[in-house]
């Protein structure tokens, strides 16, 4: 068996927890489980990626073999990868009916012809996602197993989820490709980005509730606000305030749980404006600036800036935007228009 | 006054951790060599006793202690004093000393501020190490033993930091300037936020220039002017009052400084200057 073979196997079950290698490798389905049944899951990780690669000697594996273990673990552990959201484009004519085949078919011809050397795997899962995991070489060098793309495209929709590896390069190739297969016209990328493919997923399928449910409101005593006082001369300080601030933010972030987004990042074109007893800056250029905010959870961040007294209640469209828009990535000019507070992002 | 760029080359684009330092009894610049050894025996000792931090590396350390005239201020600043650790592998006897660590005293412009020091003591209020921090541990140990000093890492207020960035700003520099950028942390929210708010190098110094009225000098309320224009800019886009975060890290073609009290130098031609400032940092800390 190729040595390299090995080495990919050995390392891709070294990335595994080990509570959670025999799943995996059950998933997989490549090793009999009279085979992983000889295999003693509780010593250590490398001593089981021995016994493991020794079993895939005996069974001959291939490189395209040990390329959907790899898949199984991306798709199991998707936000250890940085995804991107593209969004194809129809001709305008009537959606054809998606067929699995020839969508594979066109995708690795187009490739194939392209490079030669690339390692391709599909694996079909039940929300209608279809995983793709290449493998890039060049003409004259064999695929670099651990740097592959990956691309999850649900098929009854033009979305696409890409996370590239290092070589940028070859995403053109790879947008290309994923378009001719799939007869759309062209593709776009959405400045949509995040660690957590689920969220990205929620966003652009709209899965998450954004509106505040007016049919059923809650109960005030469900909300854990602090009790009144029994002394009447202590009453809190700008209840109405605090309780607008409240209302407000639901209103704007919903009642739910947000989708999962790492940063949102901006880069203002807009006019510095100040106030003219200041005499400081008057340029009638844009004043350039970049503003990124990170946050493990950007949008519950977000959402609790206002109750914490660090914003104003309703939090600016720029921020709230977000999920509705689809997108994080921001190119804010200044909208020349009678109403000197509104931005236009292009 | 600037020191020459290529003396000093070797101290930029490092992260430098900040301490002040309290006056040294005895000190004297003439015997640096004598200190050097004493160091090194110091650190043997320290490695026996298993203190050391390299595990399993059969490390031969070398010390040299030396003297940085160029990096004053005025002239009656002391001169300001290097300490270098050097690694040389017990394997290989040809190969050349490898720098682990590196830490230096100084006082740019202390005079201004320091009251007279009395003979015997030598003041040094600013040291700046960069490497492990268990070497810089045994080096501060040795030097507190030997000239009855005290070590404090030096905390930079916001207060502190925009300060920099208000100066810095106005920098005028050679190549093309790179961001003003300010970080802010909000960590007392369910989730942290961080906020990165880079400004155009051009845009932000036009808008300092028109801020400070008096060439040569900074005000605190020239300060506060600036530092009020950007957050009200930001709040005109995003609804969110920046005063009310805390600033924590700035960085500019000059420097880029952290709350958390460390440094790093960008240009030489400013070195001198921002050494200015962390002098006067360190001293009120001790005072």
């Amino acid at each position: 068996m190729d040595e390299t073979v090995a080495e990919y196997i050995r390392r891709t079950v070294l990335k595994i927890p080990r509570g959670e290698i025999k799943s995996m490798l059950q998933k997989w389905g490549f090793l009999s489980e009279a085979q992983l049944q000889t295999i003693n899951f509780h010593q250590m990780k490398d001593n089981v990626s021995q016994e493991v690669v020794h079993l895939c000697e005996e069974n001959s594996v291939d490189i395209k073999q040990a390329a959907v273990l790899d898949i199984i673990y991306n798709h199991i552990y998707p936000n250890k990868r940085m995804w991107s959201v593209y969004q194809m484009q129809k001709t305008g004519e009537e959606p054809e009916i998606f067929d699995l085949q020839s969508f594979k078919k066109k995708f690795k011809r187009r490739l194939l012809s392209a490079l030669g050397n690339v390692t391709i795997n599909f694996r079909e899962y039940e929300d209608n996602a279809i995983w793709i995991r290449v493998a890039w070489g060049t003409p004259y060098t064999k695929p670099n197993q651990y740097k592959p793309s990956y691309v999850v495209y649900h098929s009854q929709t033009p979305y696409v989820f890409i996370s590239t590896s290092v070589f940028k390069s070859n995403l053109p190739l790879l947008c290309q490709a994923l378009v001719v297969a799939s007869s759309y016209r062209d593709i776009r990328e959405m400045e949509l980005r995040s660690h957590s493919l689920n969220s990205l997923k929620d966003i652009v399928f709209k899965r998450y509730s954004q509106y505040f449910q007016t049919h059923c409101p809650r109960p005030i005593q469900d909300r854990s606000e602090e009790p009144e006082s029994a002394d009447l001369r202590i009453i809190r300080e700008n209840k109405s305030e605090k309780e607008r601030i409240q209302r407000v933010t639901r209103e704007i972030f919903g009642d739910g749980p947000q989708p999962q987004l790492e940063f949102a990042q901006y880069k203002l074109e807009t006019m510095f404006k100040s106030d003219p007893t200041m005499e400081v800056l008057d340029k009638k250029e844009p004043f350039r600036c970049l503003v990124k905010f990170s946050s493990p959870h950007l949008l519950e961040s977000l959402r609790s800036l206002a109750p914490a007294g660090m914003a104003d209640a309703p939090l600016s469209p720029l921020l709230t935007c977000i999920t509705e828009k689809a997108r994080n990535n921001f190119k804010i000019k200044e909208k020349k228009s009678s109403f000197p507070e509104g931005f236009v992002s292009p | 006054e600037s020191a020459d760029p290529q003396k000093t080359a070797f101290l930029l684009r490092k992260r430098w951790t900040l301490y002040s330092v309290t006056p040294l009894y005895k000190f004297s610049g003439a015997h640096l060599r004598d200190y050097a050894r004493l160091l090194s025996a110091f650190i043997a000792a320290e490695k026996q006793k298993g203190l050391a931090v390299e595990i399993g590396v059969e490390l031969d350390i070398k010390v040299a202690v030396s003297c940085l005239p160029d990096l004053k201020g005025s002239d009656h600043d002391p001169a300001a004093i290097l300490v270098q650790l050097l690694s040389r592998s017990s394997f290989s006897k040809n190969s050349e000393d490898k720098l682990i660590w590196s830490g230096w005293f100084c006082c740019v412009s202390g005079d201004n501020l320091l009251e007279k020091v009395p003979e015997d003591f030598t003041w040094l209020p600013l040291f700046l190490a960069n490497g492990a921090e268990s070497y810089t541990s045994i080096v501060g140990s040795w030097f507190q033993k030997t000239f009855d000093c005290c070590f404090r890492r030096l905390a930079i207020s916001p207060l502190s930091l925009s300060w920099m960035a208000a100066m810095w700003t106005g920098c005028k520099v050679d190549k093309t300037p790179s961001a003003i950028e300010l970080i802010f942390s909000v960590p007392c929210l369910p989730q942290p936020l961080d906020i990165s708010y880079a400004i155009h190098p051009e845009d932000a110094k036009a808008l300092w220039d028109t801020v400070q009225k008096t060439p040569g000098e900074i005000t605190q309320e020239e300060v506060d002017v600036f530092m009020d224009c950007l957050y009200s800019h930001f709040h005109r886009h995003f609804k969110i009052h920046l005063s009310a975060t805390r600033l924590v890290k700035v960085s500019t073609s000059i420097a880029s400084a952290h709350c958390d009290g460390t440094i790093k130098f960008l240009q030489s031609k400013y070195l001198t200057g921002v050494l200015m400032l962390l002098t006067e940092l360190a001293i009120s800390q001790i005072q």
